[in-house]
């Protein structure tokens, strides 16, 4: 138990460590971009305005309001003291909502979408994998060369191609949006239909691309696990094939487990292109346009919101290998 | 028994909730009227006195023709001829002999949604609160405007004076009338007293109790769409004003991630009015087959107002001491190439609208003897012409690099527009050829532009050479707002400057002449002043135009609705998507393809 204790000891003083050079850099990044936000809000104020004085007099406004003025280090410690309050900022881009309100409007759908795609993409992939380490023949030769396809699709390519096919071309899925465009949200069976439909292309352009990653990561786990050591002896001991399988498979899913994980903590940077293609509401095309506006707030807080899912997922898994990886296990209670 | 009381009695709760929160569930087809290119992001508020609403569809727009779907300005601005017609206001604007003083009266009928008269003090408070909050209204015309005052329903505007007692500028004293949506003094009140009277409380209010005078108001607005529905109480249907509401009930914009997407929407039928840029729009309907439109059959397609510029930066020698320089390199563009690739013909060719500072409407082109500059202007690809005027200058290639040098120096310079402008960006490509033809290397740059705003509205910017921005489209105190912006001197020097003069060039005799047209009426004298003002632009070409461009573009799908304007349907409803200016006019005359 002494062992444990300083495993997850070790791992969440690493885990503060790194959150709070995380934060650091949140901070920082954006703001060494060389724009000026507040020059582009003074930009949309001063549309049409001709009196050089007035803009100006805007601009001191947004610069007082923003705090920009003020010395980095300053702004960084309002930015931390605001950052427990759970305060994230004003938008610059977006100004005057707050940063925590455009999140909350968007993470909703971000999470709908994701979370099952990366769900569904890795249980078929590795399942096909799996399938494809065991049966071979046929099976195997005409799988890898469909995933290695899929997995080298970029994922605009996959959306783009998706779109055109089944929007643009034969109709049969809508074009954009996260429900129908003449519909306004409400609890009926024609919206949830609507906001259904709306999912599938945006839903399967994410699948597609995993499944081809995973199945090919699955299948060489597979195929190093079925000819390692310990199963030739399983087999000459006369273990039952099922059990053998079994051992295999618990083996070459750790791997993948951890890239299950780490697809979560990242989800919301993975949504980015399938929110774009198919202006699909969601914090990856929040995420964008804040980068190009040089929304600090808003970056920081979606790259915030990254680093800590990342983070906790990484915490979480390091946590749990300390119980089911022997390996670890030993590794622990050698040191 | 019990339990099923209490079954039906959930289930019959659940209906009601649902009752109250579907009240309009459908937006359907052939009573609302699908917009795209114009909402970018969710609306932020619904306040009329706030500041970066990002409510495109209900507050928007500038001089050149404000949106009147849910708020109203005293008059409607038409871009064709220049018209200034009475919305809530008369149309009897009149100045006092030495323009210090513009009166008008408010239409008996203009009424607020809560059914209120629409009256002069609300004009009054409309200017005044702009002042003491500072928001567009009040920081853009205060330099112009001294005081609003007004006796019922007379209105009088009192010009700022300059120190010679002449007013600063009535010229945009009448963008006010035309650019100003005006705010009930009632609703602002109560603004102001549950923001505790602070400024920056008052500008950030969301807004959503607003008053508003238009025929339309918010129904539904989330990160998907905005949805405007008819007010069936409109004033407007009084027979001083349209004697009818518009046709469609609702006014919907679906927020799209970009422009491809906006325009699949549209050639799905999906979006009625677009705009945005389409390149070869022509195709929508010669190829594809689309019952899609613009407002003249043939290119240019739609009615130019603005000129996208190339800026020459004074802050580098090589560009302010060499007037040869800034001219070869304006005289060898290919124009023509620019146009049919960045614009796909969406713009006249400099041949056909000879360049000066007007845009190409008639309006404007009259304002200018086009014989005395003739000899002036030039249509580009003029490369002999362009190492002529280099080698006079002494600009040669003495080291026999193929580049000309300045003071022993190889002539280098880079042209600049954001990444991801596309038609700008081919452009720029074009210029940068233009100088390899003439011995001058040009190196085409484009940041993100985030980056390019910050640099590009720096006065003292020595980064980018040869950059681009668009002057002024159209207003009633055009041409000179964008003669001025070419010209004048007053932004020299001046910090984060959105407001004109982007290669910060200096000429006091253009000065001189900028200061006399907002006070001269005579039509003689006025054309005389534009006319040397032309000669000096083409002679010192502190900027170049690269071709002309809408302000606003205007494709239409009629697979549901049609009869929206067109160029020669003589009712010369400008194309400004059904909702700006005078182009508002177009919802009243709509009808549905299938009666």
């Amino acid at each position: 138990m002494k062992g444990y204790r300083k495993y997850f000891g070790k791992k969440i003083v690493w885990f503060l460590i790194t959150l709070v050079v995380a934060v650091i850099l949140n901070f920082i990044l954006p703001r060494l971009m060389p724009a000026d936000p507040v020059s582009a809000i003074t930009g949309k104020m001063a549309q049409g305005m001709t009196d050089a004085s007035a803009v100006q007099e805007i601009y001191k406004r947004y610069e007082e309001e923003f705090g920009t003025n003020k010395p980095l280090i300053e702004q960084f410690l309002i930015f931390v003291k605001n950052l427990f309050r759970g305060d994230l900022g004003t938008s610059f881009s977006q100004y005057p909502r707050k940063v925590s309100n455009i999140i909350s409007s968007a993470i909703g759908w971000t999470v709908a979408l994701q979370l099952p795609a990366i769900i569904v993409g890795w249980l078929i992939g590795n399942l096909l994998g799996a399938l494809a380490a065991y049966i071979r023949k046929g099976f195997d030769k005409v799988l890898l060369p469909i995933s290695l396809f899929l997995s080298n699709v970029p994922a605009f390519g996959m959306a783009v191609v998706l779109l055109v096919l089944f929007a643009v071309n034969w109709k049969i899925a809508p074009i954009s949006g996260g429900y129908a465009f003449d519909m306004i949200p409400n609890f009926s069976w024609r919206f949830i239909q609507s906001v259904i439909s709306h999912y599938q292309l945006p839903f399967w352009s994410i699948v597609l691309v995993s499944i081809g990653g995973q199945a090919v990561g699955m299948r060489s786990m597979s195929i190093y696990e079925l000819n390692a050591d310990y199963v030739k002896y399983a087999r000459f001991l006369g273990v039952k094939d099922r059990k053998i399988v079994g051992y295999v498979f618990r083996n070459a899913m750790l791997p993948q487990v951890t890239g299950l994980a780490m697809s979560i903590g990242t989800m919301i940077g993975g949504a980015l292109v399938a929110e774009i293609i198919f202006s699909y509401p969601g914090l990856g095309s929040t995420m964008y346009s804040a980068v190009t506006a040089a929304d600090y707030p808003l970056i920081s807080a979606t790259t915030l919101i990254i680093t800590f899912m990342v983070l906790v997922v990484s915490f979480l898994l390091d946590i749990i290998y300390g119980f089911i990886d022997p390996r670890v296990k030993a590794a622990q209670f050698d040191s | 028994m019990k339990k099923l009381l209490c079954l039906v009695l959930a289930l019959m709760l659940a209906l009601a909730a649902i009752g109250a929160v579907a009240e309009v569930t459908d937006l359907p087809r052939n009573e609302t009227l699908y917009f795209a290119g114009q909402q970018w992001g969710s609306v932020n508020s619904w306040n009329i006195i706030g500041t970066n609403q990002n409510n495109s569809m209900a507050i928007a727009g500038g001089a050149s023709g404000y949106r009147t779907l849910m708020f109203e300005t005293l008059y409607m601005y038409n871009f064709m001829n220049g018209d200034i017609i009475g919305l809530l206001a008369n149309d009897d604007y009149a100045w006092n002999d030495d323009m210090t003083a513009l009166t008008f009266t408010i239409k008996d009928a203009a009424k607020w949604s809560d059914g209120t008269p629409v009256t002069g003090a609300d004009v009054v408070r409309t200017f005044d609160i702009g002042v003491e909050i500072g928001n567009g209204t009040g920081t853009g015309f205060k330099g112009y405007i001294d005081s609003i005052v007004a006796d019922g329903n007379t209105v009088t505007i009192n010009a700022k004076l300059n120190d010679e007692g002449q007013p600063v500028n009535p010229l945009k004293v009448l963008d006010f009338l035309t650019g100003t949506p005006i705010a009930q003094a009632a609703w602002i009140d109560t603004v102001v007293e549950r923001c505790g009277g602070d400024a920056v409380t008052i500008l950030n209010d969301p807004g959503e109790d607003v008053v508003w005078s238009g025929p339309y108001t918010k129904l539904y607005a989330d990160d998907q769409k905005v949805v405007l529905v008819r007010d069936d109480n409109y004033w407007g249907q009084d027979e001083s004003m349209w004697g009818k509401l518009p046709v469609p009930k609702y006014i919907a914009h679906a927020i799209y991630a970009d422009n491809p997407a906006g325009e699949n929407a549209l050639k799905a039928g999906e979006v009625d009015v677009c705009q945005q840029f389409i390149g070869n729009v022509q195709n929508l309907w010669l190829e594809d087959g689309l019952p899609i439109s613009t407002y003249y059959e043939e290119a240019p397609y739609g009615v130019c107002l603005t000129m996208p510029t190339a800026w020459y930066n004074f802050n580098l020698p090589v560009l302010a001491e060499n007037p040869a320089l800034r001219k070869a390199i304006a005289i060898a563009v290919d124009y023509d190439t620019i146009i049919a690739n960045a614009m796909t013909n969406q713009s006249p060719s400099f041949a056909d609208v000879p360049r000066s500072l007007m845009n190409p409407t008639e309006g404007e082109q009259a304002l200018y003897n086009h014989d005395e500059v003739a000899d002036l202007q030039w249509a580009g690809n003029d490369i002999d012409g362009a190492n002529a005027l280099l080698d006079e200058a002494g600009l040669l290639d003495t080291d026999g690099d193929g580049y000309r040098e300045y003071n022993g120096e190889k002539i280098s310079l880079n042209a600049v527009c954001p990444n991801g402008w596309t038609d700008w960006q081919a452009s720029m490509e074009v210029v940068a050829a233009a100088g390899k033809n003439i011995g001058v290397e040009i190196t085409t740059l484009y940041p993100e532009w985030d980056i390019y705003q910050t640099v590009f509205t720096n006065p003292n910017q020595t980064e980018y050479a040869i950059y681009m921005w668009s002057p002024e489209a159209a207003s009633p105190s055009n041409p000179w707002t964008r003669v001025n912006q070419f010209m004048g001197s007053e932004f020299v020097g001046v910090e984060n400057n959105w407001s004109g003069n982007w290669g910060q060039y200096v000429n006091e005799e253009a000065d001189a002449l900028l200061k006399k047209i907002p006070v001269t009426t005579d039509e003689e004298e006025l054309k005389s002043l534009y006319t040397e003002l032309t000669k000096i632009y083409l002679t010192e070409v502190p900027s170049f135009s690269l071709m002309y461009r809408p302000s606003l573009f205007h494709a239409v799908n009629e697979s549901v609705w049609t009869n929206f304007p067109t160029g020669d349907d003589g009712r010369n409803i400008p194309p400004a998507d059904c909702t700006d200016g005078y182009g508002i006019a177009a919802l009243y005359d709509l009808e549905l393809v299938e009666g």
